[in-house]
């Protein structure tokens, strides 16, 4: 997965209502008036985030005629959350660290203290 | 061809946002464990995963203060940090931004909650941002972090 792939995911994942969206496809395709009916947008806006959705590579469109049903792409989806779950243990390295190192310092403090 | 039950099994992840939540609980006072983001001095001698070391940690512990290092592998490969406060509450909260070519923001999120001898850590970090990377912009935080991820698992 490259950078950018990574940033328009992210991007794209930001949004509540492209998260509803995404989450509505994920119970089955569906064209831009469907989508749009749940919530209090014109087709335009709706079409707009499914733009974004498009080019983060998130959801697919049919070619068929006006109606150009979407449906979910997981794959996109899973890479971004198997990146940020390998981020996960540069933190609970981190925290291994913290864990020695605050047993120092208490000794640190200590050791200043009754000086 | 996928499955429509791999759909449905994705889209139970998918109605949140980009972040990442850690908690740890630690064996000592909370004004211990703070203490431990506020100077230079101490976060080079934790916050970088063996066998990576930290150089050059820049710290201007205010809100609006940098935060800056750089991560090195034992082979001389360096990843850069570049952050700055944008929130302190001693003992409470630390919240740091890093904005890398101006679109992508990680906001990391210290939380320190707890009393006497134990205290529970809590790193929230949110990846947002509107536009620019929609268009392509270039992303080196990305990158780098990506890298990261990589050399720490490999």
């Amino acid at each position: 997965m490259t950078a950018d792939h990574l940033t328009a995911t992210f991007a794209a994942l930001a949004d509540p209502t492209r998260r509803a969206i995404l989450t509505r496809l994920a119970r089955g395709e569906a064209n831009v008036t469907e989508l749009a009916r749940p919530f209090d947008m014109s087709q335009p806006a709706i079409s707009k985030h499914l733009k974004v959705l498009e080019r983060a590579g998130l959801i697919s469109r049919g070619r068929e005629a006006q109606s150009r049903p979407c449906r979910l792409s997981a794959s996109r989806l899973k890479e971004a959350t198997e990146w940020m779950e390998r981020y996960r243990k540069f933190w609970e390295q981190s925290f291994d660290r913290l864990d020695d190192f605050l047993v120092d310092l208490k000794k640190e403090k200590s050791r200043a203290g009754t000086k | 061809m996928p499955e429509p039950s791999d759909s449905r099994m994705e889209g139970a992840a998918i109605a949140r946002p980009p972040e990442l939540r850690i908690t740890r609980v630690f064996d000592a006072p909370r004004q211990l464990v703070f203490e431990a983001w506020t100077k230079a001095e101490y976060l080079s001698r934790w916050f970088t995963p063996a066998p990576l070391t930290t150089h050059g940690c820049q710290l201007d512990f205010r809100p609006g203060g940098v935060f800056r290092l750089t991560m090195r592998t034992p082979d001389g490969v360096e990843f850069p940090m570049d952050a700055r406060f944008t929130e302190i509450i001693p003992d409470e909260r630390i919240v740091f931004a890093a904005t890398v070519h101006g679109d992508l923001k990680i906001l990391t999120t210290v939380t320190f909650a707890g009393t006497h001898d134990k205290t529970t850590l809590t790193v929230h970090q949110v990846y947002s941002h509107e536009s620019d990377a929609t268009r392509g912009a270039n992303a080196g935080w990305t990158l780098t972090l990506n890298q990261l991820a990589a050399y720490l698992r490999g």
